[in-house]
């Protein structure tokens, strides 16, 4: 079952687009639209995160925390322009499980709500990674990072694994370089284009040593597809 | 004040002295006085001018050392006019009385100027946070409907951002005091972050970056993820038109076998500053020959870093050839505390 989450936030448009955010992280997800009895409304929703903006009309996102915290320990990430350290503190204090400042950039909101989740153990038995991908008998080995066909195996390096690994998960669809830069990025591998295909070519001669071929397909001007 | 200038003041007074002096004289003379009692009595008013104006000399020495003596002690020097020793001289009192007023109307002016400054930065910050909300929604937009133009948008929505932060950040930099929350903190981490906002702006202009960070420090994570990144603006403003990259990564400082501090690099390989314009990087308003010929540049974005280091007690350097690179080392202190964990 996915994870439910309550978004209180009353800028329609950062509500609109964080919810489809959320749902393309496969969350599920309740945005509150009016701000009467916020803590009770949000808890009513049964969620297993709130996201809760401070700047709320009404009563303060700290207030509603309190509430919250009084009848429930369900995580609470605090989302707001405010940049103090003073109402980070607060935040805090409050009970807030983390603090994030807008304008946040997507990947890390979600990094920190996988954090959260984790770390309050909801998430257990949660889309847990698989050890190994498999395409075509090719294996990809997630906890070792290296590849392995029938008997033969080749180590992978940081670069040469994320990249492998994205293509395992999105198998039969033509991915765009840009994309896929794009992913590396997120990820952490601050790439260019050229680097790409230095790493591409050399995946491909390990796919090679292990005795397999043509297993990622170049379209050019379009980008792989595996 | 001194004699010379002391008496030059009253030399009327002196002339009507000697005047009168002359005058008795040759009156005495004339009703057929001896002309060693007129001797005498010359002799005496002399003296007795003399006794006065010692007397009146060092009265007034006196009073204007001890007004000098209030201005040196207060730091507030328009408060003059209420400090002013009590002297039963009415000159003086006129003066005390009109000294006053004038500063009254200083003080008067000061307080309204610290109010309007005041009431602007205050207007300044919280535009900073409404201006938030709309980058935020444009953000998320982009991120939820990818496609070349939304990639374009998204990159220069990082670089409203990071002007929007600049103004924040100036606004608030005198006040550094008010807000930070010192902790132990991972310079990579908060690189990786600093990098991954300005993402479509990275990739855009096929800019590598690798980070290296092992070491953590004990600094405000907000206050060195806005410097990283008016740095890592510059590397990106300043790169070279191929093959492009920025390094960041930390290194030990060590002084006989000693951990004394870690040092932060930012290393990239752009068309670099020149030697002589060095110097002048972190001053205000600077713009250098690549400020000009390059993309635009306000001035304020290394100012900032320098007078924020400073106020974090981070050592900022830099080190450039021209057409080869640029190299921005920050400097962090380690505590004492600290040490024997990292040796």
């Amino acid at each position: 079952m996915n994870m439910h989450i309550v978004i209180v936030e009353d800028e329609a448009a950062i509500r609109q687009e964080l919810k489809l955010l959320l749902e393309n992280a496969l969350y599920k997800v309740t945005a509150l639209g009016e701000f009467q009895d916020t803590a009770a409304a949000a808890l009513a929703a049964e969620p297993d995160l709130i996201l809760l903006d401070i700047r709320l009309p009404g009563e303060s996102g700290f207030d509603v925390c309190t509430k919250i915290r009084a009848v429930s320990d369900v995580p609470v990430i605090f989302l707001t322009s405010q940049t103090d350290s003073a109402d980070e503190l607060n935040g805090m204090l409050r009970g807030g499980d983390d603090y994030v400042t807008k304008p946040f950039y997507p990947p890390v909101l979600l990094a920190r709500i996988t954090a959260v989740l984790k770390r309050t153990k909801r998430a257990a038995g949660q889309e847990k990674e698989p050890d190994r991908l498999a395409y075509r008998g090719v294996e990809l080995d997630v906890a070792r990072g290296s590849i392995r066909c029938q008997n033969r195996q080749a180590e992978l390096t940081k670069n040469e694994f994320k990249i492998l690994y994205y293509l395992f998960q999105n198998t039969g669809r033509i991915i765009p370089r840009i994309e896929l830069i794009e992913y590396l990025w997120d990820n952490q591998v601050f790439i260019d284009d050229n680097t790409l295909s230095v790493n591409m070519t050399r995946i491909r001669a390990k796919l090679e040593q292990l005795g397999v071929h043509d297993l990622v397909e170049t379209k050019r001007g379009m980008g792989y597809r595996l | 004040m001194n004699v010379i200038s002391f008496l030059k003041d009253r030399i009327m007074l002196y002339v009507l002295h000697l005047v009168c002096m002359m005058a008795l004289g040759g009156f005495l003379l004339a009703t057929g006085y001896h002309r060693d009692a007129c001797l005498l009595i010359w002799i005496c008013w002399l003296l007795i001018l003399l006794a006065w104006t010692v007397y009146e000399y060092r009265k007034r020495k006196q009073y204007f050392s001890r007004m000098e003596a209030v201005l040196a002690q207060i730091d507030q020097r328009w408060l003059l006019g209420e400090l002013m020793p009590f002297s039963e001289r009415l000159e003086d009192r006129l003066y005390r009385e009109m000294i006053r007023r004038s500063n009254g109307a200083v003080i008067e002016r000061i307080h309204a100027a610290e109010e309007t400054r005041d009431a602007y930065r205050e207007y300044i910050e919280s535009w900073v946070h409404e201006i938030k909300a709309p980058i935020t929604s444009v953000a998320l937009m982009c991120e939820n409907h990818r496609s070349e133009v939304t990639r374009n948008i998204s990159a220069e929505n990082s670089k409203i951002e990071n002007y929007v932060d600049m103004a924040l950040y100036y606004a608030r930099s005198d006040e550094v005091y008010k807000d930070y929350l010192i902790q132990e903190t991972d310079l990579g981490a908060v690189a990786a972050e600093v990098v991954g906002r300005s993402k479509y702006y990275f990739i855009q202009n096929a800019v590598q970056v690798e980070i290296d960070c092992k070491d953590a420090v004990c600094t405000d994570r907000k206050w060195i993820a806005f410097i990283l990144n008016q740095i890592l603006q510059n590397s990106l403003k300043y790169r070279r038109e191929t093959g492009a990259w920025i390094r960041i990564y930390t290194e030990r400082i060590c002084i006989e076998k000693r951990t004394r501090g870690v040092r932060l690099v930012i290393e990239d390989n752009g068309i670099g500053i020149r030697a002589e314009e060095l110097p002048r990087i972190f001053d205000k308003n600077f713009t250098g020959t690549n400020g000009r010929s390059h993309e635009r540049s306000t001035g304020m974005g290394l100012y900032l870093c320098g007078k924020l280091c400073a106020k974090l007690g981070i050592g900022i350097r830099a080190e450039s050839e021209e057409h080869a690179g640029t190299k921005v080392m920050l400097k962090f202190p380690v505590s004492m505390y600290l040490l024997p964990e990292m040796n």
